[in-house]
């Protein structure tokens, strides 16, 4: 429905939104801009330093096979426990629910210290384990996946069952092809917050070959050579683009995925 | 599904979520009465209430304290008001209106290492920032390293940051009004500011109290901007909560102090949170 007020309203509120668009894009703009100029040998010149001297193809290598094993963990170990909170009949499911809604309550930079001890007991510290493991288990995707699969038919799993196939079977065959919607939620989620994490990857590596590109680059900037802002914003763009190509392709998901969150 | 299938599936998720969330959090209360230092793990002494008693004596927890309760309070009222200005607007039927939303929503994806490193740049003496000024014949100004104005400095990239995400919220709380209210007001002979204060505000009151308690949340935490752009400084002018009790852990491995310290933070946080949730129930009382 317009109104005619609403028509109205158009150039009004042109004149306060793009200017507001102009802000909000200015900065990355000039991210790009800076990466790209100033440099001898061409407006790849920043790039190709920033990947010939230092670390800086590491920090990528790290981040992204921490973003790819957190990714898929969570999207296995939450499928399924979502399924056996949302399908099995045991003593304890309300309690379990509860204590993994209790935790969501708890702000992660609260367990920032015990998580870096447990971490250091099992020896993990500056090892791909401790960047990984701690993070497979998100108490937040398991109850999305529970939501989801509580709206799979009863009726379906039954049916299989009566052919006899294994609850296994009829998980990965008549369940989880149901709730594909929830599991690009959910991957595109855990990307973007595995690709963007910064506290816990600087607490839980020490060595320079350890760290993801966040860590690295903010470290790099706290150096004590003078900063490079050409380098440091090439290195910031190699660690801007992916998100925001995962943004331009899913925007739909991701909006879903702070609505599911909204709902909760 | 059988007990025994139920156990299976949930067991790959129920051990990382015992080793690496229970466990700590159980850890960090019994941490946070004990006097303990990695350097000298052997000795542990139980100080009872003795961390939180030290705590509430330091100044440099006071300081840290204010500046986040200031950050807080300057940038929350600030964020949702914008967030909702610009939902109303990008709700609009304009040709452009996807390019608009997109705009705003995408610095709410790249990390905030990046945009802190941006920001940086754009207060530092030769950035844009102080070009901007030029252009308005007003002097350069420090920025990041002027005390005064490096707290602020740092909000204001923290709206900007976080207003498209907020926005998406409202949106999708807008969605949720019927519009036979918006046709029965507009007959009745409501006009804009009529139909925003007695129909849209009310009926996104439950969208606006979980944004503030999301906020509210997360604002309390902040610490990767201040980590990145000033590193608490200058002269403790930007110090958060967060970055005082990494401080304390990582880098004084006074790890049984700084847990206490997270707990008082975290007590501020529930009774904030309990605090809007009433507020809102009282609003909605006084509505019915």
């Amino acid at each position: 429905m317009t109104s005619r007020a609403e028509r109205r309203s158009g150039p009004l509120a042109y004149l306060i939104l793009l200017p507001a668009l102009v802000t909000m894009l200015y900065p990355l703009w000039l991210m790009f801009r800076l990466s790209v100029s100033g440099g001898e040998g061409g407006p790849l010149a920043h790039y190709a330093a920033v990947w010939r001297e230092g670390l800086f193809g590491r920090y990528l290598v790290n981040s992204a096979v921490v973003a790819l094993a957190v990714v898929l963990g969570n999207v296995l170990f939450a499928a399924l426990a979502g399924h056996a909170l949302a399908r099995g009949r045991f003593r304890g499911r309300g309690l379990l629910l509860g204590a993994v809604l209790t935790t969501l309550m708890v702000p992660r930079q609260m367990l920032m210290i015990p998580l870096y001890l447990t971490v250091a007991k099992l020896g993990w510290v500056d090892t791909y384990a401790a960047l990984i493991v701690p993070f497979l288990a998100d108490g937040f995707n398991v109850f999305l996946m529970r939501q989801a699969f509580l709206g799979v038919p009863v009726e379906l799993e039954d049916q299989a069952r009566v052919d006899g196939a294994a609850d296994l079977r009829i998980f990965y065959t008549v369940s989880l092809p149901l709730v594909k919607p929830a599991l690009a939620v959910m991957t595109i989620n855990t990307f973007l917050s595995s690709w963007n994490s910064f506290l816990y990857p600087l607490v839980l590596t020490t060595s320079d070959e350890m760290r993801t590109l966040p860590v690295g680059l903010a470290l790099i900037s706290q150096g004590e050579h003078s900063v490079d802002w050409g380098h440091l914003m090439a290195g910031s763009a190699l660690a801007a683009l992916p998100v925001i190509g995962v943004f331009l392709v899913f925007q739909r998901q991701i909006v879903r995925g702070i609505m599911a969150g909204a709902g909760r | 599904m059988k007990a025994r299938s139920a156990f299976a599936f949930l067991t790959p998720f129920l051990a990382v979520f015992t080793l690496f969330s229970l466990l700590p959090l159980a850890l960090s209360i019994l941490l946070s009465f004990l006097d303990w230092s990695p350097l000298n793990p052997e000795q542990a002494g139980w100080v009872g209430f003795g961390h939180y008693a030290r705590a509430l004596h330091e100044p440099r927890f006071w300081g840290a304290l204010r500046n986040t309760f200031f950050f807080v309070a300057g940038t929350i009222p600030l964020t949702t008001t914008l967030a909702l200005g610009l939902a109303l607007l990008v709700r609009l039927p304009l040709k452009l209106r996807t390019l608009f939303r997109a705009g705003f929503f995408v610095p709410s994806v790249v990390s905030m290492v990046v945009i802190s490193l941006i920001w940086k740049h754009l207060y530092a003496p030769f950035g844009g920032m102080n070009a901007l000024l030029g252009w308005l014949g007003i002097p350069p100004q420090r920025w990041l390293l002027d005390p005064e104005l490096a707290l602020p400095a740092v909000m204001a990239m923290d709206v900007w940051a976080s207003v498209g995400y907020y926005m998406v919220l409202y949106l999708a709380g807008l969605e949720t009004i019927p519009a036979e209210l918006y046709e029965a007001a507009s007959l009745d002979g409501a006009g804009f500011w009529a139909r925003l204060r007695h129909i849209t505000w009310p009926a996104l009151k439950p969208m606006t109290l979980f944004i503030l308690v999301v906020n509210t949340m997360r604002s309390f935490q902040i610490f990767v901007e201040v980590f990145v752009m000033t590193g608490g400084g200058p002269m403790h002018a930007t110090e958060t909560v967060v970055l005082y009790l990494y401080d304390a852990a990582f880098h004084q491995f006074r790890m049984g102090y700084a847990s206490a310290v997270a707990y008082l933070l975290f007590a501020i946080l529930a009774v904030f949170s309990l605090l809007e949730l009433k507020w809102l129930r009282s609003e909605q009382r006084t509505l019915a």
